[in-house]
């Protein structure tokens, strides 16, 4: 396991630790100047990581995702925390009316986000597009079938659960303590800041050199969508923000939405409805009365 | 087009390529602004003061511009 | 991809108005409580950025100027900027002539062609009739452009007595490599008009003074109208710049410029003399300047900014040619200095260094044939000149910016004459410049 301890770095307001997970680079900020404190919260944090990386990511083997998507039909068990996993996606595959989809990451296999990529054919959308469908998996409470060719990816909402899960373990072990804890750009404040009112956030912008930011007292923020990522077709530009009803990807998405909300998880899957509501995005969260921040 | 021409295309793309490349090679990624997203990182950190100092030395030197436009004057050059 | 637009118009919905509601119950099951989210986007759409500075430049025994800035930038969003800026600046005093310095007093008739001023002996002749007070405006917007590129264009007017300044531009930029780079092209056009009191002197006509030679005061005005062609002229400018723009590393940006900028129309300094003086070194005649009506010039700059642990270092280099065979070099060198929490120092240097116009003459020899050209006027000679500057800043108790800076600049004129007629190897011949300039900065 590595070893995140001798790569504190000392801060004003106290230290700052990074360490690599879920093919992002992640950050805490720790107000304390205690350097053993530091490292406890970065120890927590960091493994914490590690494990739900190990447990869900979908190239790992042994993973509990690659079990499920190599049944070939056959009904898995789960242990509890995927259980409850299962049944949050569920929820939000009912109430976004089935565009939050834990089915749909086999359309990766044709959609390639680079601005010269080739735009798949309908043929090819139509071929896989009977794939992508939670209604069609058996999920039980504690097991799980689904159907032959089937995947099932929980990349969607796990660094967010990451961080959140993160965040209650520190809020347990020091409850007073204000911790930012980033998994690349999706974070979550523990607790508030003491030296200072809030924590100053830096939102990804166009320019370099331009300042943009959150004044964040405590609760998380996430950003879907970014602005490297997206596919011309016939002089369009089209967002990698995947509907997953129809295969494509939302037309008039803005390159990046930006949510304020209680925890990351909420967050995260405001961001990810908001952006395939297309060009009416902002409308959507203004209805949800969150903050928000959308770049177009 | 004569060969010359060609070759000073050529070559000019070339040194456009090799800078791109060059370049594509340096830069951070979008997480690793918090230095430059300083307004004192900014090329010009404070542009007020920057006019002052170009009017000031545009009517005292034969030489202005270069980081902007060096046109639309005043009578005091 | 019509089957796409059809489906994505029906199917995109989410019906529930309260999916928020919904997944705090829902994420609370799967990460337990959390406490209610208290923070803010900063609100860009209502915030107005306002710089405001007072600057006095002050040279020795010649010209003083007050300046003041009003800019108010708005930027509703990073591709949505806009910017005002008011410029008023009142200028007094005397700066050089042209004409040369002399063992003896010297008269000279006032630009106007009303009234004279004299110029003591050993002195260089400097017009003290300098008196204006100047306007300008600056707009300047900045806006997503077609595909990923930013466009900005502005307009810009200055408005003195006897001088009109108008000019519009515009720049696209691109970003590429993640942001790392971005290219930019900008087209500036500016057309300045000249109306000075007393109208436009013929170039190369002599200077009319009354030494009592007119019958009367008909008689003067005539032979000074005589030096006289048009009531203004005015000049057309136009500049394109390239530009490239590179983050190095996280704490290193850099930017290399090339600019092209192309002057013609009336481009003599209307109240410029140049004298002529005979074997002895003695000014036999006083004539306006006679520049060419087009210049070309080149210029090459780059700058980078590098930030060390607890400061900021700011150094660009300028190189610039042109067809009058100018050249010049210019080093900048600025460096912050975090002090404390609340305030910095900021040292700044620059050197200057330009070579003569090929025209540029101090003086002409009377009998010799005209040369084309000729301008007597400094800031065509050859000279060094450097600046020292120090700049100290610190945040207010209502979180605004203050800062004053204190500079002194130097014009040292390079002799590139091996020798002088008569009296003049024994004279000052070049007007050197000391100045010093006093700034008071309040953004808020």
């Amino acid at each position: 396991m590595q070893s995140v301890s001798e790569k504190l770095i000392p801060k004003d307001f106290g230290y700052a630790g990074r360490f690599f997970a879920m093919a992002s680079p992640c950050e805490c900020l720790v107000e304390s100047t205690e350097r053993k404190i530091a490292n406890r919260v970065m120890h927590l944090v960091s493994h914490e990581a590690w494990r739900i990386e190990k447990k869900y990511s979908r190239y790992l083997s042994d993973s509990v995702t690659q079990k499920i998507n190599q049944s070939n039909g056959a009904a898995v068990s789960v242990d509890e925390e995927t259980q409850s996993l299962l049944n949050f996606s569920d929820q939000c595959f009912q109430m976004s009316d089935g565009l939050f989809d834990i089915t749909s990451g086999v359309l990766r296999r044709i959609w390639t986000f680079k601005p010269d990529a080739a735009f798949p054919t309908s043929e090819q959308v139509k071929e896989l597009l009977p794939l992508v469908d939670w209604k069609k998996v058996n999920f039980s409470g504690s097991t799980i079938t689904l159907p032959k060719n089937m995947e099932i990816d929980l990349g969607g909402i796990g660094k967010e659960y990451a961080v959140d899960r993160a965040a209650s373990i520190l809020q347990k072990e020091f409850p007073e303590l204000s911790v930012v804890i980033n998994f690349g750009g999706d974070l979550r404040i523990t607790s508030a800041p003491k030296s200072r009112k809030s924590w100053v956030i830096g939102v990804e912008s166009y320019l370099p050199g331009v300042k943009r930011g959150i004044d964040l007292t405590v609760g998380a923020v996430c950003t879907s969508g970014d602005t490297e990522r997206f596919i011309m077709h016939e002089g369009n530009r089209f967002s990698h923000i995947l509907n997953p009803k129809t295969g494509y990807p939302v037309a008039g998405a803005p390159k990046t939405v930006t949510v304020i909300a209680d925890n990351c998880t909420q967050a995260g899957l405001l961001a990810t409805l908001a952006s395939l509501q297309g060009s009416d995005a902002e409308a959507f969260l203004q209805k949800q009365g969150v903050k928000y921040f959308c770049q177009r | 087009m004569k060969l010359r021409e060609i070759r000073l295309k050529s070559t000019i793309f070339l040194l456009f390529g090799l800078i791109l490349s060059g370049c594509s090679s340096l830069g951070v990624e979008p997480w690793e602004r918090d230095l430059l997203a300083k307004s004192q990182m900014a090329l010009v950190a404070d542009p007020v003061e920057a006019g002052l100092d170009d009017h000031i030395y545009f009517s005292k030197e034969a030489t202005s511009g270069g980081r902007s436009f060096a046109g639309g004057g005043c009578g005091c050059n | 991809m019509q089957l796409n637009e059809r489906k994505s118009a029906t199917y995109n919905r989410v019906r529930n108005n309260n999916v928020a509601g919904v997944l705090a119950a829902a994420t609370a099951i799967l990460v337990g409580p959390s406490v209610k989210a208290e923070g803010d986007f900063w609100d860009f759409s209502k915030d107005w950025r306002f710089d405001s500075a007072v600057l006095y430049y002050g040279e020795q025994d010649r010209v003083s100027a007050l300046e003041g800035v009003f800019s108010a930038t708005r930027e509703v969003d990073v591709k949505d900027v806009f910017n005002f800026k008011v410029v008023l600046d009142s200028l007094t005093g005397a700066s050089p002539s042209g004409a040369i310095v002399q063992p003896g007093e010297q008269t000279f008739t006032r630009p106007s062609g009303n009234g004279q001023y004299i110029v003591s002996a050993e002195e260089i002749p400097l017009d003290d009739t300098f008196r204006d007070t100047r306007l300008q405006l600056n707009a300047q917007w900045t806006k997503a452009a077609w595909g990923e590129s930013t466009g900005s264009y502005g307009i810009h007017f200055s408005k003195e007595y006897d001088y009109l300044s108008l000019a519009f531009n515009g720049s696209l930029a691109w970003d590429f490599n993640k942001k790392n780079s971005t290219f930019s092209v900008g087209l500036s056009i500016a057309n300045d008009t000249f109306e000075p009191v007393g109208k436009i002197p013929d170039p190369f006509s002599s200077m009319v003074i009354d030494f009592g030679q007119f019958p009367t005061e008909d008689d003067y005005r005539a032979a000074f109208n005589a030096t006289r062609i048009d009531s203004s002229d005015d000049k057309q400018t136009t500049d394109l710049l390239l530009g490239w723009t590179q983050v190095i590393n996280r704490s290193t940006i850099m930017q290399f410029n090339y600019s092209y900028s192309n002057v013609s129309g009336y481009l003599n300094d209307p109240f410029k003399i140049i004298s002529t003086v005979d074997g002895g070194g003695i000014a036999t005649d006083h004539l306006f300047e006679s520049r060419p009506d087009k210049r070309t010039k080149h210029s090459f700059f780059w700058q980078t900014k590098h930030h060390f642990d607890e400061s900021i270092a700011d150094v660009s280099i300028r190189y610039m040619t042109d067809n009058w065979d100018i050249s010049s070099q210019t080093i900048d060198y600025r460096h912050y200095f975090w002090v404390g929490n609340n305030s910095y120092i900021e040292p700044q240097m620059r050197w200057y260094q330009q070579s003569a116009a090929e025209f540029y003459r101090p003086y002409l020899i009377d009998g010799e044939t005209l040369p084309e050209y000729a301008s007597a006027d400094i800031r065509l000679g050859e000279f060094s000149a450097y600046t020292l500057g120090l700049k100290y800043g610190w945040k207010t108790s209502a979180g605004n910016d203050m800062s004053v800076r204190f500079s002194y600049y130097k014009q040292t004129p390079e002799d590139t004459l091996s020798s002088h007629p008569g009296v003049l190897n024994n004279l000052e011949i070049y007007p050197e410049l000391d100045a010093f300039f006093v700034q008071y900065s309040y953004s808020f």
